[in-house]
């Protein structure tokens, strides 16, 4: 924290008056640290890349709350929590990730003002979701955003939604339940998260079948590296010749790596942490968690590289790296990554099947 | 199929009304084994001729739905029009019998236009003629269908209309002259036993010619070359496509015996099998491990480039061969279908690749894995280099695809070069864009579908 840039561009965020000057500075923060892609180490990148962005999302729910009091709704009824799943939860958002985000609320043992506390929240998410599109963040695809009901609720709403995805564990329920172990409470009680995060693993010890079913739904990625250790790049359309690092390489190790950390009860959402832990508890040997964290730090400095683009005002980005552009000793590099992905996850999908026996 | 048997059946009866009648003398021993060649050539020219239908379920499912009708109505058209031609000029190039000193002969034949056949078999000969010719114009109208890859989905109705009257008099029956109708090839003891050259690399080489004359689809590639998939309208169009070409097959290569005699044709066919199965297995084992997924058209293509490779070896060669033979068909048409699509050559439905790739492969081999005593039997050629050492018939076999391939090329651009001068080859964007189904004929092969895509078009 020593970077005084760094430290007046968080005050600067925490004292924005509005979306708008939250936007130049949004923008702002993405030339900073596209400037500074080569300069940073990896992990020190997304630390400074999501601080900032964490700094963001605040500001804008604060501002969200502010406009909820000047239109009269009030301030919040009931402590609540702003919840970040997917890469933001991780800690792993690059320039362009989009929302994908939830909300928690307490509950209220009287009906009318539990419907009154639902309605506020919903109001709150709806606000703070297009702030959050005003940034430039846009909506996850998948519509898992704090505005959708199925994803802004009560602690016993969210609880019993958990239930029902371990006892009906259909595709997308398993799906959610992933989802959700990648959670982050990013502005509010942050034990709320720990709460929704107890239930799920008390879910887990009377579910053990459930591993099978979060096994093949993570294992359907496939590491984009072929048999002769060739790399499978995109053969036809626009991005002939780039291989997708998304689905290709960081998410086939998110998912192996969150598998296993699930598996152990552990709490942390951030691959690297994963990874750390599972060393720690000895499921991993020093070797094997090594080598996993060098190739998924490659994964996410890979990642960077791919082509951003704004699209109506939105950072986006398709997850596609132009092998092109690479050096022969990067491409040598991700190569070697890639395989090791492809050895965690056979070596994953084994673990689990055995447990399952 | 066993309708068409039976009525062939009836046919013959009607040719040789004495198998029927002569009961007390009986027949005598070389009118039944005639009477049984004739049944088999005609069995085998039926077969063939489903191939067709094979050929469109392949170029219709290959394609998309707004050119379905067009694709699929235009081989039944062009196959009725080389019938005519063939019959009047095709296969008296190929074969004729008028008495033209040998140095003609060399090149090509000449007479019994608008053929005219003797009715009945004469004493001695093995079959009668007509079966023949039946047999021969099958063979002339598939290699016309394979050109037609080449075309697919941008020519103009007419261009099928004026090339399939030069091909079936200038192109393929000069080729089927060299090599099969006595010409210089066939003195030489070029091994061709079902057409890997003749029918396949011919086909596929006019298709060549057609395709970089007419220019790829609009959006089959971008500006900075890379190539975008176009994909078929109906993977089950083709996979049965597949299945209808490989029984056809039979026909093609084990009718190729054109007797019955000791069995030979059996062997043929056997061979064929092998390769055929060789071929798939190869093509989606080569995909997978090269893109990472299996797929589907490579699996389809790696079939018929086994029935393509073992068309001219598979009466010279052991089984064993003729696996290997599949094998490498179906990995070199995966590579060959990267290879011209590099080359920025469109082949829709990949002619080029299956018949011409693997039709040459095909033809070459025989250099390699010919058997002395096949050849023997077949009564062409030698042995290859791994059954004799020598590399004889291996030369033999690079010169008759070089010049057949050179010949074939050449007419082929000069013929649609001319034609593209005189009347133009390709429709114009906009009607390629409508679809040629509207465009050439006025309505869609799918009306339901296409009227429902252009409503929601409309409405975004």
């Amino acid at each position: 924290m020593s970077d005084p840039q760094r430290l007046q561009l968080l005050r600067s965020i925490n004292e924005a008056a509005d979306a708008e000057v939250l936007r130049s500075l949004r923008d702002h923060v993405n030339d900073r640290m596209a400037s500074k892609r080569s300069e940073l180490p990896i992990d020190q990148f997304y630390t400074e890349l999501n601080e900032a962005y964490d700094a963001m999302i605040r500001r804008a729910i604060s501002l969200a709350e502010a406009h909820m009091a000047r239109v009269g709704m009030g301030s919040p009824p009931v402590p609540y929590a702003y919840l970040l799943f997917g890469s933001g939860g991780r800690g792993e958002q690059t320039l362009s990730s989009d929302q994908d985000s939830g909300l928690v609320y307490e509950d209220e043992p009287n009906a009318e003002k539990a419907e009154a506390n639902r309605h506020y929240f919903a109001q709150l998410a709806e606000q703070v979701v297009l702030i959050l599109e005003r940034l430039g963040f846009p909506r996850c695809e998948g519509n898992v955003v704090s505005d959708n009901p199925s994803w802004g609720m009560s602690l016993s709403g969210w609880n019993k939604q958990l239930d029902g995805w371990f006892e009906h564990p259909a595709w997308e329920s398993v799906r959610y339940l992933l989802i959700v172990a990648d959670g982050r409470s990013v502005y509010g009680e942050a034990t709320l998260m720990e709460r929704i995060r107890d239930h799920f693993f008390a879910n887990m010890v009377k579910h053990p079948a459930i591993v099978g079913r979060m096994l093949e739904n993570t294992m359907r990625h496939k590491v984009l590296v072929g048999i002769f250790g060739q790399l499978l790049k995109e053969r036809y359309g626009e991005d002939t010749g780039s291989i997708d690092m998304k689905y290709g390489a960081y998410i086939p190790m998110v998912n192996a790596i969150r598998l296993l950390s699930i598996q152990q009860g552990h709490r942390s959402a951030s691959t690297l942490e994963r990874i750390k832990a599972l060393q720690e508890a000895g499921v991993l040997s020093e070797v094997d968690a090594q080598s996993y964290s060098q190739a998924f730090r490659l994964f996410l400095q890979l990642r960077l590289m791919t082509t951003e683009k704004l699209e109506h005002g939105m950072y986006a980005n398709n997850g596609k790296l132009a092998v092109r552009s690479l050096t022969r000793e990067m491409i040598e590099q991700l190569k070697k990554g890639l395989r090791i992905g492809k050895r965690l996850q056979r070596r994953v999908n084994k673990q689990a099947s055995v447990r399952l026996k | 199929m066993v309708k068409k048997l039976m009525l062939s059946v009836v046919a013959l009866l009607m040719l040789f009304p004495a198998m029927a009648f002569a009961a007390d003398e009986g027949p005598s021993a070389s009118m039944l084994n005639m009477g049984l060649n004739s049944l088999w050539i005609i069995v085998a020219f039926v077969l063939v001729f489903l191939m067709q239908g094979g050929f469109i379920l392949l170029e219709t499912g290959s394609t998309r739905m707004k050119n379905a009708g067009h694709v699929a109505g235009k081989t039944i058209f062009t196959i009725g029009l080389c019938a005519l031609v063939y019959w009047a000029f095709g296969y008296g190039i190929f074969n004729g019998g008028a008495d033209i000193s040998d140095g003609v002969k060399k090149f090509i034949g000449w007479g019994d236009f608008f053929f005219s056949p003797d009715v009945t078999a004469a004493d001695g000969e093995s079959y009668p003629v007509t079966t023949f010719f039946l047999f021969q114009l099958a063979f002339a109208t598939i290699s016309l269908s394979i050109a037609w890859g080449g075309f697919a989905e941008r020519a103009k109705l007419s261009v099928y209309l004026v090339f399939t009257v030069l091909f079936t008099i200038f192109i393929y029956p000069v080729v089927a002259h060299w090599i099969w109708g006595g010409g210089w090839l066939a003195e030489d003891g070029a091994q061709d036993f079902a057409g890997s050259t003749v029918v396949h690399l011919t086909g596929a080489l006019a298709a060549m010619a057609a395709t970089i004359l007419l220019k790829p689809r609009i959006g089959k590639f971008n500006k900075d070359g890379s190539a975008n998939e176009i994909l078929g309208h109906n993977q089950v169009f083709s996979a049965l496509s597949v299945l209808l070409l490989w029984v056809g097959w039979f026909g093609f290569n084990a009718g190729s015996a054109l007797s019955v005699g000791d069995g030979f044709f059996g062997f043929v066919a056997f061979n064929t099998m092998l390769a055929a199965g060789a071929g798939t297995v190869a093509a989606l084992l080569i995909s997978w491990a090269v893109i990472g997924k299996a797929d589907i058209s490579t699996t389809l293509n790696g079939a018929l480039a086994g029935l393509v490779a073992i068309t001219a070896s598979c009466a010279f060669v052991d089984p064993w061969a003729a696996v290997v033979i599949g094998l490498i068909a179906g990995v070199l048409v995966f590579f060959s279908a990267k290879m011209f699509e590099k080359l920025r050559i469109d082949d829709p439905i990949f002619a080029l690749s299956v018949h011409g790739a693997a039709g040459v492969w095909g033809t070459l081999a025989n250099g390699l894995f010919a058997t002395e005593e096949l050849a023997a039997t077949a009564g062409v050629g030698q042995g290859g280099v791994f059954d004799t050492g020598s590399w004889h018939q291996f030369w033999v076999q690079l010169e008759s695809v070089v010049v057949c391939g050179a010949f074939v090329l050449v007419a082929s651009f000069i013929i649609l070069g001319i034609m593209k001068l005189v009347m133009g080859l390709r429709v114009t964007e906009e009607q390629e864009i409508v679809g040629l189904d509207l465009s050439e004929h006025g309505t869609y092969g799918y009306p339901e579908q296409m009227k429902k895509a252009q409503n929601n078009n409309l409405q975004a």
